[in-house]
């Protein structure tokens, strides 16, 4: 589990301790992919989303849940976040690992990311729909929302079956 | 003898029976054979064809594994490559606007508002470099009227996980908009008025400021920049505007000809500013903000005792379901002004000792999909430039006959349309309930990215 991320201005959590706080004493596998151009297709077709790099890092734990680590851009720098998946896909946990932005760190409220935990593939995930926005931090929030339902759509397209 | 014939006898029967047998079996064997070669010929057919189906299945996945394979390489090269782009960052927004007054279509224009470009630069994981430069009014000449600005000129430095360091020309954490003043950010086409004359947005100065944020979601921020100059202010000169986009771009604000943007600024006296906010509950943001400071020495002869200014305002937002629901209420001070205004008696643009302003605002999502979004919105506001003066001439008060009043309230319904979450179509309809006059239609697209 070689550091994926590099080291950014804030880093609230290294990817060790985000898989030790998201998956306490579970044993996580390396199951990183590199997706086929059809189904980066279908993710983007799915998520609405961009996928910037055909590249998921993924850990699949033993109890058959998966630990994702992704990166987008907040306002113009990068955000590093991961999502635990239960077996069935459902969102168990978002985590911040590491913000550059000098505004807008409120993403990394506890309440804000509550928001997506028990949502799974084909929830809205939308901005000022399901998913509140913190007034202030609205690019991180969306972009963030935006990156979690692109995971969700790789998880359904590659990781499911 | 007789017993040996037969028995010979018996024997010669059963080894022609044998021998028939024989024969008769043999017959039947040489079918059989021909059945199963037949039979193994179809079977080394099939497994001719299934041959040829895994080999054209191999011939696929080694082309996959080329692509895979190419794919990887040219992520590999592209994060090897290393480039002077990778630690800067560009970025911009924009907007334009079409201002029709319902009472007089002659007077109708259209604008480019705004053009701004952000150039900034990472030097390491703690320290950054932001940059704004604006073009007001499309062309900035002498005998036009546009202006060619530096909004924000800043390095920041973090500290820690909760402290960092600012310095240079940067935004005044003052209210809703100042700090977000991109188009997409707010509803309507124009800035609300509030933000504009008692706020005035996009209020930037020259200093050194402290920053943070709490993971339970207390934001504050602190620091020591420059300040008011009030002869920055033409008390000559009263307020005229034939339309209100004339008025919004009219500057009158008593805070929004004397702030003084680090151009040439006078910093004998510097001032102070606090903002705290708390946005740990999802969709929740209340805020308040005060600056204040001694406005920067007119004339060193003259003694006016000092003139304080200060600028207050509490904030909220609240984002429940698809509502969108704002407030703001901001409020100035100038002490000392009498002996200011006694320098001009009978001007009629007199500097006031109290100026406030507030608004409420309610926006719906009608329509949303992972591209588009409709919000139509209303807004009530309030703003008074002139809540109160001293020093003037006994019985004279501004406005004087011809000049627009000092304070207004004012309605606007409309819509924002966004194309994607950076592009937005904006439309509205706005009313004055003392400059009449000044009510418009307006329509206006607006670009951040």
């Amino acid at each position: 589990m070689a550091a994926v991320s590099p080291a950014y201005a804030v880093t609230y959590l290294s990817l060790d301790q985000a898989q030790a706080l998201m998956f306490p004493g579970a044993l996580l596998t390396p199951a990183s992919k590199i997706l086929t151009a059809e189904q980066v297709a279908a993710v983007e077709k799915g998520s609405g989303v961009r996928m910037s790099s055909p590249q998921v890092q993924a850990w699949r734990s033993v109890d058959g849940g998966w630990f994702l680590l992704d990166q987008v851009i907040g306002k113009h720098e990068l955000i590093s976040y991961a999502l635990a998946l239960d077996a069935s896909g459902v969102i168990r946990q978002v985590e911040i690992l590491d913000y550059r932005e000098s505004y807008g760190g409120e993403i990394r409220v506890p309440a804000w990311r509550k928001q997506f935990v028990g949502k799974k593939s084909g929830a809205p995930l939308l901005l000022d729909d399901d998913i509140k926005n913190i007034s202030g931090a609205t690019l991180s929030c969306r972009h963030i929302t935006e990156g979690i339902r692109k995971m969700l759509a790789v998880y359904a397209t590659a990781l499911a079956h | 003898m007789k017993l040996k014939k037969i028995t010979l006898a018996a024997a010669s029967l059963g080894l022609t029976l044998a021998v028939t047998h024989a024969g008769i079996a043999s017959a039947a064997d040489s079918t059989t054979t021909d059945a199963k070669t037949q039979k193994l010929e179809e079977q080394i057919d099939s497994l001719a064809q299934q041959l040829n189906a895994l080999k054209a299945e191999l011939n696929q996945v080694k082309a996959q594994n080329q692509a895979i394979v190419a794919q990887q390489t040219e992520i590999a090269t592209k994060v090897a490559a290393p480039s002077p782009m990778e630690n800067l960052s560009l970025w911009g927004y924009g907007e334009a606007y079409y201002s029709q007054p319902i009472h007089d279509n002659s007077k109708s224009q259209a604008d480019l508002a705004r053009a701004v470009f952000g150039i900034g630069y990472r030097f390491d994981d703690k320290t950054t470099f932001n940059s704004e430069f604006e073009v007001e009014h499309a062309i900035a000449s002498s005998e036009d009227a546009g202006e060619m600005e530096v909004e924000q000129f800043y390095v920041d430095h973090q500290i820690n996980n909760s402290i960092a360091l600012k310095a240079g020309l940067f935004l005044i954490p003052s209210g809703l908009l100042n700090l977000k003043h991109e188009p997409t950010n707010f509803f309507g086409v124009q800035r609300n008025f509030v933000e504009t004359f008692i706020i005035p947005a996009t209020w930037r100065e020259g200093g050194i400021g402290a920053h943070g944020d709490t993971d339970i979601g207390i934001g504050w921020d602190v620091g020591v920049t420059t300040g008011v100059k009030l002869s920055g202010r033409d008390a000559t000169t009263g307020l005229k505007a034939e339309t209100a986009l004339d008025l919004g771009n009219s500057g009158a604000g008593p805070l929004a000809a004397t702030h003084q943007e680090l151009s040439l600024a006078n910093a004998s006296n510097l001032s102070q500013y606090l903002a705290l906010g708390y946005k740990g509950i999802p969709g929740l943001n209340v805020g308040a903000s005060v600056f204040t400071g001694k406005a920067a020495t007119q004339d060193p002869t003259v003694n006016l005792g000092g003139q304080r200014v200060t600028l207050w305002e509490a904030h909220s937002r609240w984002t429940p379901a698809k509502f969108d629901l704002s407030a703001l209420y901001a409020r100035g001070t100038i002490s000392n002004t009498g002996a200011y205004n006694a320098l001009t008696p009978g001007a009629p643009n007199p500097t006031p000792s109290a100026f406030n302003g507030w608004y409420v605002q309610g926006a719906y999502n009608v329509w949303q999909n992972t591209t588009y979004r409709l919000a139509p919105f209303m807004r009530w506001e309030y703003y008074n430039m002139g809540e109160s003066f001293s020093g003037l001439v006994p019985g004279f008060e501004p406005p004087q006959a011809g000049d627009r009043s000092l304070s207004d309230h004012v309605f606007t319904a409309g819509l924002n349309f966004y194309v994607t979450p950076n592009v937005v179509l904006k439309a509205d309809y706005q009313t004055f309930s003392i400059n009449e006059d000044l009510s418009r239609l307006e329509l206006g697209l607006g670009v951040a990215f």
